[in-house]
């Protein structure tokens, strides 16, 4: 991690980044909320909380950008995105899959899509975990389980 | 019903066929979880909720509740013998238990961690077993006002004792807060922030939540930090420890259940900061405080001690005034809820044999953990040489598929998918996501109360400061705030994390 470096440069970007989640979410609360009748204190409508959270967390997150811009520089971890993409391609392509062709040729897509995140993984390997971990969860979690989801596509 | 009957009604509840049967399987798989780094108790437990499903209530409680201090257990095995703590909360007996056993006494270490461990969790199970009913009365006369002044008070202490930026946490229970609000309202029927998706209609599940911020994004940062994993230094030397060792030994695990016990009932306590204290607190005592990092028998067996017994301690709050402390407790509250029980003051009353069969079962659990981890011990040691290229991949399907049991649709799946990416984010910007599960629990209970507190008052908020137990709570919830702004203070919580981050 880098630490405080560079003298005279300033800004602690975690600390931005998570004032942009911050602030980022609070308007998207409020913006989705817009329309939710508010009511009183004593007969509170579905919006008057949601208001209030999304207000304080507005705060908080200005609050945590300010002190975040005049502390001294600290970078954010350099992000690898390799894993980030394939892990979550992997798990959304699962979802999908599931959903025309069943748990076999989805889990199959999950474990080889999903392995390739690591570079260390070695073709052979990959092939007989696919093979080994599709069998184990079709029949403990869709067999023994119970768990509603075709194995097969037909 | 006196405390000895409700014991035995506890043992013969805990020791039936199945509840046995659970309980070790729940003991095995937390030491599973605790030595193999890269799954956490959180994610392990989120995959498993929806399978409790099919099991009796109290069968899936004790399971759960053994992967909680199963993985202490566990986790005090890697980091002895590897420096590779599976868990937050053996970060410091790895300090002085890889120095014994790179000395050779990894058998004495191991053997200290498991039997003070031990020691702790009997005396936990005792205190839940003592407080739990006054508590539990106490609770009793709590009406809408007071619960809100304590889940105030609760949440606010949590984010103190929670390591990292105390504004960043409360940040973090805003948001859990604010996605516990997805959904249609229940007193209203109108629906809120749901973007018209129809999925949401129901609310965001808390396992869709836990998978993404702690399964998926954990999977994800483990793939980016290339490997590390120690090796074995030694062979394993005999296990049982010298009289020395005992000698030095327990003193410290004495003081280590005392810590642990006190510190896991603190909102936001628990395992993790219950051995960091015990550890500081071996170090001022001792008389030889330069042997700490050297490999001191004190600095294995007092952390370790503490975060069994913080561990079981922390399930005090959660049975009596069904407050979560911590978001392992948040997680077993989601468990005591699909079962359709709520935890809280009623429970003992009405079904003593989930509370009290839970409590004996956590005894039962730390008698076999002990067995488990000690002639075991060459089994979990092989384990460890599974590289991650090998595990991630059934994590991963363990996840997907845990998910979409909930609700048995692929909506949720890629929900949580997107909380993975969150999550990732999360740890960019060095946010711990802890907290946010922890509003995301409490947020209806807490809206709820609010509610009908101010609805009883006709809007008037002095509500709050009239009934003296809410005042009371909310004149500590003022003095956390204060003591978070007093300098000193902050100075020292800083130090305390800093040492654990050396």
């Amino acid at each position: 991690m880098a630490g405080p470096s560079k003298l005279g440069r300033k800004g602690d970007r975690p600390d931005l980044l998570t004032a942009a989640l911050f602030v980022g979410f609070g308007a998207l609360g409020l913006w989705a909320g817009r329309d939710l009748t508010l009511g009183t204190a004593s007969a509170m409508g579905p919006g008057y909380l949601p208001r209030i959270v999304c207000w304080l967390l507005i705060i908080i997150g200005v609050v945590i950008g300010g002190f975040g811009a005049i502390h001294a520089r600290e970078d954010i971890s350099k992000p690898k995105l390799w894993p980030l993409v394939i892990i979550l391609a992997a798990v959304v392509g699962f979802a999908f899959i599931a959903e025309f062709f069943g748990f076999v040729a989805a889990s199959v897509w999950l474990l080889l899509v999903g392995s390739i995140a690591d570079r260390e993984s070695r073709l052979r390997e990959v092939i007989l975990l696919t093979a080994g971990l599709t069998a184990f969860g079709a029949l403990v979690f869709i067999v023994g389980l119970g768990v509603q989801m075709p194995i097969w596509p037909f | 019903m006196n405390f000895v009957d409700l014991l035995m009604l506890g043992f013969s509840e805990a020791l039936t066929p199945t509840n046995l049967g659970f309980c070790l399987l729940g003991a095995l798989l937390g030491t599973l979880i605790g030595v193999l780094p890269g799954i956490g108790p959180t994610a392990t437990i989120a995959v498993l909720l929806p399978i409790t499903f099919y099991l009796p209530p109290l069968a899936g409680l004790i399971m759960l509740a053994g992967i909680y201090y199963g993985a202490q257990y566990g986790g005090s095995t890697t980091a002895i013998l590897v420096n590779l703590p599976g868990e937050a909360s053996s970060v410091v007996t790895a300090v002085d238990g890889y120095k014994m056993a790179q000395k050779g006494r990894a058998g004495s270490a191991l053997a200290v961690a498991a039997l003070g461990s031990f020691f702790a969790g009997t005396v936990a199970t005792f205190g839940i077993a003592i407080a739990g009913p006054t508590l539990s009365s106490f609770a009793l006369s709590f009406g809408p006002a007071e619960y809100v002044s304590l889940m105030l008070f609760g949440l606010l202490a949590a984010t103190i004792l929670a390591r990292g930026p105390v504004l960043k946490a409360i940040g973090m229970i805003l948001l859990g807060l604010l996605l516990g609000m997805v959904g249609i309202d229940a007193s209203s029927g109108e629906e809120r922030l749901t973007f018209g998706a129809v999925e949401l209609f129901d609310g965001i599940d808390f396992v869709v939540i836990a998978i993404g911020l702690f399964g998926f994004a954990e999977i994800i940062e483990n793939l980016e930090n290339v490997e590390a994993r120690g090796v074995l230094v030694s062979k394993l030397s005999r296990l049982w420890p010298t009289r020395e060792d005992f000698r030095r030994a327990w003193p410290a695990v004495l003081r280590g259940s005392g810590v642990g016990t006190l510190l896991g009932v603190l909102p936001g306590g628990g395992a993790t900061l219950a051995s960091f204290c015990a550890y500081s607190v071996e170090k001022k005592v001792s008389k030889r405080p330069l042997e700490f990092g050297e490999g001191a028998v004190e600095g294995v067996a007092g952390p370790e001690a503490a975060n069994n017994a913080g561990a079981q301690s922390s399930f005090i709050p959660l049975l009596t005034l069904g407050i979560p402390s911590n978001n392992m407790m948040a997680m077993m509250l989601s468990a005591f809820i699909i079962h359709g029980i709520t935890p809280g003051p009623t429970v003992l009353a009405t079904q003593p044999e989930i509370f009290w069969g839970l409590v004996a079962s956590m005894w039962i659990g730390n008698l076999m953990l002990v067995v488990i981890n000690l002639p075991l011990i060459g089994i979990w040691v092989k384990l460890l040489t599974v590289p991650y290229r090998l595990l991630y991949p059934a994590i991963l399907l363990f996840c997907c598929v845990g998910v979409y049991s909930i609700n048995n649709r692929i909506f949720d799946v890629a929900l949580a998918a997107g909380f993975g990416l969150l999550g990732y984010a999360f740890r960019k910007a060095k946010c711990e996501p802890g907290p946010l599960l922890l509003g995301f629990v409490l947020g209806p209970l807490l809206e709820t109360n609010i509610r009908r507190a101010l609805t009883i008052s006709h809007g008037n908020p002095s509500v709050f400061v009239e009934r003296p137990i809410s005042l009371v709570l909310l004149i500590a919830t003022a003095g956390v705030l204060l003591l978070m702004i007093l300098p000193s203070f902050r100075r020292t919580r800083e130090q305390a994390f800093q040492e654990e981050e050396a």
